[in-house]
């Protein structure tokens, strides 16, 4: 790897000038689970790396109202096992556990993941169907942004250069949701990751949250395969309604899967179709209150 | 004296290696340090196929702290090629490259980070070559040759009257099945240090076969073998990555530039271009009568060895050997080929062209059972070769009770009656079973000498590489049992060229069975001139002596070894020196025939295949192993469950994976290995001991059969599921779900 | 303000011993193990986190050493598989090894013992489905996984 220097900045704006400064030439250094292996494979080359985690309080997790705020320094292994997101954020913390490896998760954080843009991320997913709101700082101030407004692409952010994502704010799914996340694959990275959140009312679907990822570079709400779902009865759905079909239908043709690795279009979309329908019911047979 | 019971083999003890490798202690060759040691890199091609233009590596060796570059200009005074059958691997790559990640340069300097830097200098220009991918490209004659032509090697055998036997059987099938490219990943990827000297050569490497590194360094550099010393540290895993020679001739010759010692360390990505196993095709037609007696094969192979032979033609005879089947039959016609591509060469992979054989053979066999209304296993029965009959005419007759061994597997796996469990919806259970045999052994050439020193205690001397295989406890009990001392007494030095007695290499089965032997020679050897010694001492005819536990006795006296070796010196040192040599010619008669041994392997599989998806989960699977005599019965199922799980990474997952010459996944994350969670709910060895092997004790070896029959038993297992035949490995959920969709039995 | 160094001055606790070493900020944690402190029980493989032969504990937690920088041990607790032999809590996972065949070549150990160790300190009874899916992590391509799973299960009940 090619020699780098270490800024270890003490408050946000400080890091924030820093990457100012760099003019490109730094980034932002919290697990470096993703960053290292890029530069030590020569993908990546910075001058400076700007160490987040020298910035007192970024690791916290705490309450913000009903749901959790996330620190950017938050690792992943800290995330699943923290009793606050293990109560109010079960689904999340079961996310967190399936992420890589063990080490991995000792070390990557959650934000670093969602930062780094790599288009394999569960928590990426998952986050859409939470709609968690980010916490962006940059030397002209503080702005938030819905979970899905971060990533534009592969390994592309809608983050300016001298931004910095501070935390990561996850709301508690709404009173009624079952949820259910689902991967799938046999590679290191899942080749396709669906969330489900559904508000269920009287035994029928009051609102319906889907996410998708992996199978394209960016992680993606499907609003239509929602639509269809809203209203519709839980029983009949968990009997095999045919509306469920067409959700799972819409979902991909939504995909945009695009052929990699990890598969041909035809097969990503058909495996959109065959876990949509199977997280949707894994999610409604979830009787028992909270989202897992 | 055949009654005595054993005291040490066939018992668990204590491996020698265990405090070394279970402290951190175990020094691997990476772990070394030789003083005044230079650092390598690497300057490699990034195309696959390729002339070199120019290469000027002025600006690199200009770079303060870069002590040597090695190019092609530097090949001089030494032969500039080697390999292990066809000397036509480069030292490094002359004029031309054949694949990507071929050496064309290396780097000595003073550290990594300089010699990384320095790697960047080295400027080379190529004049692009169309590119050979695969096997079918290799055959194209319109492609450009990766050498004078495409084929590396053929190789036939075979008996009778194929083509009559064709026309007059009931049924001809004709079936094609392909193998991938894979990767041993030994997780020590290969280390090499050099140190060229005036007088000596001095290598430590990760080698399977030290001796055959020996040689082949002293041919290149004009020494005496006596002048190259070659010692193999623990080696981090082998599997036949290791084997002949790999980087050594570059390292050395790169410390003859540099004129200090070079350590060069793959990573896993130089190592993913430095060996793998053999992709194969194979076809073969099968006439069968009515009542399912197989009267005829004609088999025809091609194996892809890369850019460069490594072990293309041993491979090449092997996957021909191996791919009728452990079937009699009268009329046999194997005809097979080794090709050039522009890809990783191809070498030696546990049981080499065995996996890729026996998935052709064996999934076929199952075909013809389906087709003819048979149950594959009472087919497989109903042809087996019968104990003492020739598997390959004018060969080594089978030593075994195939049918026997099948029964056994069957049985304890539940074969007979086997009924699936309730599943849900598009979940569907199979079973599928496969067997085969393979020539292992090598060729039945090992030295061995034991010291016997004079307070009773014993140093063995072995030239087996400890790769994990555990050879150095195996010997250590050998010797030990025929040394009639306790195995705590017994220590051994393994694989030092200047220090251990001859060898010809660590692989292919073989060191229980003839490194085995020739430890058990050498200790009886000893155990000879003991009781000599003892008989003088009692005045006594040697018959008459008892020896054990360290001492000889006769008529209730009795007198330890160490004071008779004391005694015989006339003071307080001195020893014994046993010598075993173990050659074709060996007195027990056991080796005059090839092969060494043949190498029983079954499999019976249970899995799970979720028919939206494609992906198939085994639930169950069983493996034999018949060591002859199990010396070290963990050990030997350590062997096969390892060889076995290798073998689930090939079945369901593991390919490299090209596109027009670039390997696409040289790293571990998308190269995917097993992991503990691929471990099946039953993962079992069944253990059968037919004493009937070549090597002490009756042993013979195991190390191999347990990677050849998984991936016919699950392909096998999958079709009993579904219905569907899947011709290509490994059976990625995507590869199963094609298949399952073209048949229309694709749910969800 | 802070400035950007090109050299991280720390102490930390190493195998129990406070120890200081001043590294570069890009040097991996494992190069410090191996060739300043000589500690070469850590071993390198697959470089990218994947393997787990360069598992060492940090703090207490398995990371892998191919790829975390040398200066997060910064006033950190390192526990590389050398400090862990020799500790007294060792024997009933090195003996379970021993008994089980759980090793062979012995690259991959090292790690797979700190992360046995570090799955005995977290579950003392660990289920085979845990024992799999904690150590799913750590490569072994020689034994096949089935004696780690065992050897593992008997030193949490010898532990007991």
């Amino acid at each position: 790897m090619k020699p780098f220097r270490l800024h270890e900045p003490t408050t946000v704006q400080e890091a924030a000038s820093a990457l100012a400064d760099a003019g490109g030439g730094a980034a932002l250094y919290a697990g470096g689970t993703e960053l290292l292996l890029a530069m030590k494979s020569g993908l990546l080359a910075y001058d400076t790396l700007i160490n987040v985690k020298s910035i007192p309080g970024l690791d916290s997790v705490s309450a913000d109202g009903d749901g959790v705020v996330i620190g950017a320094s938050a690792t992943h292994s800290a995330v699943e096992h923290d009793p606050l997101v293990r109560e109010r954020l079960p689904l999340l913390s079961e996310v967190e556990h399936g992420v890589a490896n063990l080490r991995v998760r000792n070390v990557g954080t959650l934000a670093g993941n969602l930062c780094f843009a790599e288009p394999h991320s569960d928590p990426a997913t998952l986050l859409l169907v939470y709609e968690a709101e980010l916490d962006i700082a940059g030397p002209s101030g503080a702005r938030r942004i819905a979970a899905g407004d971060l990533q534009t692409g592969s390994y592309e952010t809608s983050l300016g250069p001298d931004e910095l994502l501070t935390a990561v704010r996850v709301p508690v799914f709404p009173a009624g949701v079952r949820a259910a996340y689902s991967k799938f694959g046999y590679h290191h990275r899942p080749t396709l990751g669906i969330a489900a959140a559904l508000a269920v009312e009287d035994g029928v679907v009051a609102d319906a949250r889907l996410a998708l990822g992996c199978v394209s570079p960016v992680a993606r709400r499907l609003s239509r395969s929602e639509d269809v779902l809203r209203g519709e009865r839980v029983d009949a759905l968990a009997e095999g309604a045919s509306v469920l079909r067409e959700a799972a239908r819409l979902a991909s043709e939504d995909a945009d899967a695009v052929e990699d690795m990890h598969g041909g279009v035809d097969y990503k979309e058909h495996l959109v179709r065959v876990f949509l329908e199977r997280t949707v019911l894994r999610a409604l047979a979830r009787n028992g209150g909270g989202d897992v | 004296m055949t009654t005595r019971e054993f005291k040490t083999v066939g018992t668990q003890v204590r491996r020698l290696d265990a405090d070394e490798k279970l402290s951190g202690r175990a020094q691997f060759t990476g772990d070394l340090e030789v003083p005044g040691m230079a650092f390598c890199k690497l300057v490699t091609s990034p195309l696959p196929h390729a002339r070199i233009t120019r290469l000027d590596a002025s600006r690199a060796r200009a770079l303060p702290g870069v002590y040597a570059v090695l190019t092609a200009a530097e090949l001089v005074n030494m032969e500039t090629h080697y390999g292990s059958d066809k000397k036509d691997r480069p030292v490094v790559a002359i004029d031309k490259v054949r694949f990507q990640g071929e050496p064309v340069a290396a780097v000595a300097a003073v550290d990594l980070a300089t010699a990384e830097a320095a790697v960047e200098l080295v400027e080379v220009e190529y004049e692009e070559l169309p590119t050979v991918t695969g096997i079918d490209e290799a055959l194209d004659p319109a492609g450009e040759p990766v050498h004078e032509s495409n084929v590396c090697h053929e190789y036939s055998i075979g008996w009778g009257d194929v083509d009559a036997a064709f026309r007059e059987c009931d049924h001809v099938f004709e079936d094609t099945f392909e193998f991938p490219m894979v990767y041993h990943y030994a997780m020590e990827p290969h280390t090499c240090i050099a140190s060229y000297e005036p007088d000596r050569i001095r290598l430590w490497t990760s080698a399977q076969h030290p001796f055959l590194v020996q040689a082949e360094i002293a041919r290149l550099f004009g020494r005496q073998l006596d002048q190259v010393q070659v010692v193999v540290p623990f080696v981090g895993g082998g599997y036949g990555s290791k084997s002949y020679t790999k980087i050594e001739p570059l390292v050395t010759a790169l410390s003859r530039e540099a004129g200090r010692p070079v350590r060069l360390a793959l990573s896993v990505d130089e190592a993913m271009r430095t060996v793998r196993r053999h992709a194969a095709r194979g076809t073969i037609r099968t006439g069968v009568m009515n009542d399912g007696t197989i009267v005829a094969r004609d088999c025809v192979g091609y194996v892809d060895t890369g850019g460069y032979t490594d072990n293309g033609v041993r491979v090449t005879e092997r996957f021909g050997d191996r791919m009728p089947g452990p079937y009699a039959m009268p009329n046999l016609r194997v005809k097979t080929y080794g090709l050039f591509t522009n890809s990783t060469p191809a070498g030696s992979y546990r049981s080499i062209g065995g996996p890729q054989a026996i998935w052709v053979c064996e999934s076929q066999i199952d075909m013809i059972a389906h087709a003819l209304g048979m149950d594959p296993f009472e087919f497989r029965v109903k042809n087996l070769v019968r104990e003492g009959e020739e598997v390959r005419r004018g060969r080594r007759p089978i030593e075994g009770d195939l049918e026997y061994a099948l029964r056994r597997v069957a049985d304890e796996f539940g074969w007979d009656g086997w009924t699936p469990e309730p599943t849900p919806p598009g979940v569907k259970r199979g079973i599928g079973f496969a067997c085969g045999v393979t020539n292992s052994g090598a060729s039945p050439t090992s030295t061995s000498l034991v010291r016997f020193h004079a307070d009773g205690s014993a140093t063995v001397y072995i030239g087996s590489a400890e790769m994990g295989q555990g050879s150095r406890s195996v010997m250590a009990q050998i010797a030990a049992e025929e040394l009639r001392i306790p195995y705590e007494k017994v220590r051994v030095v393994a694989s030092d060229t200047s220090a251990v007695p001859w060898d010809r290499s660590t692989g292919s089965s073989r060191s229980t069975t003839l490194m085995g032997l020739a430890v058990h020679d050498a200790a009886i050897d000893i155990r000879q001139q003991l009781l000599d010694l003892a008989a003088e001492h009692f005045e006594a005819f040697p018959e008459e002596i008892e020896a054990e536990d360290g001492r000889a006795s006769f008529k209730g006296e009795s007198v330890a070894f160490a004071a008779l070796v004391r005694n015989l010196f006339g003071g307080s040192g001195g020893e014994l020196m046993g010598r075993g040599y173990v050659t074709p010619k060996h007195p027990s008669g056991k080796l005059r025939q090839d092969p060494v041994f043949w190498e029983v392997s079954i499999g019976a599989a249970e899995v799970e295949v979720d028919t939206a998806t494609g992906e198939v989960r085994l639930l169950r699977y069983y493996s034999i192993s018949d060591p002859g005599k199990a010396i070290n019965p963990k050990q030997v199922e350590g062997q096969d469950e390892g060889a076995a799980m290798q073998a689930i990474g090939h079945t369901l997952f593991e390919e490299m994976l090209y596109e027009d010459g670039q390997l696409l996944n040289p790293n571990l994350v998308d190269y995917r290995v097993p992991v503990f969670t691929d471990l099946p709910d039953e993962f079992e060895t069944v253990l059968i001991e037919s004493g009937n092997g070549p090597g002490p004790y009756g042993a013979k070896g195991v190390g191999e059969g347990g990677i050849v029959c998984v991936a016919p038993a699950v392909a096998n297992a999958v079709f009993n599921a579904t219905g569907v035949r899947i011709s290509t490995l490994p059976l990625t959920p995507e590869r199963v779900w094609r298949a399952l969709h073209e048949a229309g039995q694709a749910s969800g | 303000m802070s400035e950007a160094q090109s050299l991280v001055e720390m102490t930390f606790e190493l195998n129990g011993a406070p120890v200081a070493a001043t590294v570069e900020p890009q040097t991996p944690l494992i190069d410090l193990l191996r060739e300043r402190f000589g500690l070469t029980g850590t071993k390198r493989s697959c470089d990218v986190q994947v393997c787990g032969a360069c598992t060492v504990l940090l703090d207490g937690a398995p990371v892998s050493s191919c790829t975390v920088p040398a200066f997060e041990a910064r006033g950190r607790e390192v526990l590389t598989v050398e400090g862990f032999a020799a500790g007294e809590d060792a024997s009933p996972l090195i003996e379970a090894f021993v008994n089980n065949a759980a090793f062979q070549c012995g690259f991959c150990t090292p790690g797979m013992l700190l992360a046995a160790k570090s799955l005995l300190d977290a579950d003392p009874a660990p289920s085979e489905e845990t024992i799999k899916d904690y150590m799913r992590g750590n490569v072994c391509r020689c034994t096949g996984y089935k004696k780690i799973v065992e050897a593992v299960h008997e030193a949490a009940e010898a532990s007991r």
